[in-house]
């Protein structure tokens, strides 16, 4: 979140002072977040973008491509990793959501998207532009996560079950010559 | 001198020997340490499944965690046995006195030490019993508590490892220390 803030901010520092000249064209931001608090190895994890049009006018054909995903590291589980937009009004924004799953454990960086759109509808050029980045995330093996927040309700079944036997027994073996030589004496007195 | 005395000893005299000794039979010591050995193996399902360790990357951890916490959870159960077999002893005299003569009464042959004797024996075999069968359920269920309490609420966040040594090692070396109270 912070991340994004940050880069909110510094996205519009850099760009206040042209705001003046360039008003009349269209200008994407677009922010890049992973939403998960924990990522696990093997669970899912979303990943967000948010594209703003902080500018004046239309942004046309914009194209949101993320390449920082390499296969052998995460499986698509949900979406895509290729969005386009026909149009971004000024001043609006829009959202894309894509949900993968993490293969391995470990740190991996995650880097930005790339952003491409025409300024206005006759322009032939295409303006490139860049996402935030989150930046390293540790993902958290499985096991580590199951240790951590699972709550192992069976385990601690057959548990109960394993420490019955060591406590009942002799409980009950103690029980029963106690209760065997305690009742005579209250009826004989 | 002392040797000769030795086999003075009348059949009394080492019943009562028996019964103030701390030293148990090997039938008991047998038992104590069967027990202290399975509540000593127990803590590896928990930290095993829970704890997420390797059964056979932790082996080692496993194998001398669980000799030295079944060395001390069976000098507990001894310890704890020996102070309570005292107190039983007391409690138990009349019930076990009672029962005897009820059933000995018929027996006119028998002599009044004969019968004080067959008392006594008595009361020992129920003391030990009952002594034997409670320093086991009270150690077991200490042992079990002082080990959850350990790694789970003490020693959670530390690696699985060192919270495994610690909280074996302290919950049968507090159970070893509580043992030794003459309070117990």
């Amino acid at each position: 979140m912070k991340l994004w803030w940050a880069a909110l901010i510094l996205s519009f520092g850099c760009f206040l002072p042209t705001f003046g000249e360039e008003e009349s064209e269209a200008r994407l931001l677009v922010s890049k977040n992973i939403l998960n608090q924990y990522l696990v190895e093997g669970k899912d994890l979303t990943v967000e973008y948010k594209v703003f049009n902080v500018g004046g006018k239309v942004a046309f054909d914009v194209v949101l491509n993320d390449n920082s995903f390499p296969q052998s590291s995460f499986t698509p589980v949900s979406g895509s990793l290729k969005a386009t937009w026909e149009r971004i009004t000024p001043n609006s924004n829009v959202t894309h959501a894509v949900i993968l799953k993490p293969l391995k454990s470990g740190y991996f960086n995650f880097t930005s998207a790339d952003v491409s759109y025409l300024t206005s509808e006759e322009s032939k050029e295409r303006t490139f532009g860049y996402s935030s980045f989150p930046g390293e995330g540790g993902i958290v093996p499985q096991r580590e996560f199951d240790r951590r927040f699972s709550p192992h309700v069976l385990d601690w079944l057959v548990f109960a079950f394993m420490t019955l036997p060591s406590l009942g027994i002799p409980y009950l073996l103690w029980y029963s010559s106690k209760s065997k030589y305690d009742q005579p004496k209250p009826k004989k007195n | 001198m002392a040797g000769g005395k030795q086999n003075k000893l009348s059949r009394e005299e080492e019943l009562l020997l028996q019964d103030f000794s701390r030293n148990v039979s090997t039938k008991s010591s047998a038992l104590f340490y069967g027990n202290a050995f399975i509540v000593s193996a127990i803590p590896m399902w928990l930290f095993w499944r829970i704890h997420q360790m390797d059964l056979y990357q932790s082996a080692v951890f496993f194998v001398i965690g669980t000799i030295i916490s079944t060395y001390l959870v069976a000098f507990a159960y001894k310890n704890v046995k020996f102070i309570l077999k005292h107190k039983i002893a007391l409690k138990r005299e009349d019930a076990v006195a009672r029962e005897m003569m009820k059933k000995l009464a018929d027996d006119k042959r028998m002599t009044k030490k004969e019968k004080d004797e067959r008392v006594l024996w008595k009361k020992n075999e129920v003391a030990d019993y009952e002594a034997t069968t409670f320093s086991i359920f009270y150690n077991n269920a200490l042992y079990l508590v002082l080990l959850i309490v350990a790694s789970f609420f003490i020693l959670k966040n530390f690696n699985p490892v060192f919270n495994y040594s610690l909280s074996v090692g302290s919950a049968a070396g507090l159970l070893a220390l509580f043992s030794t109270s003459s309070k117990a």
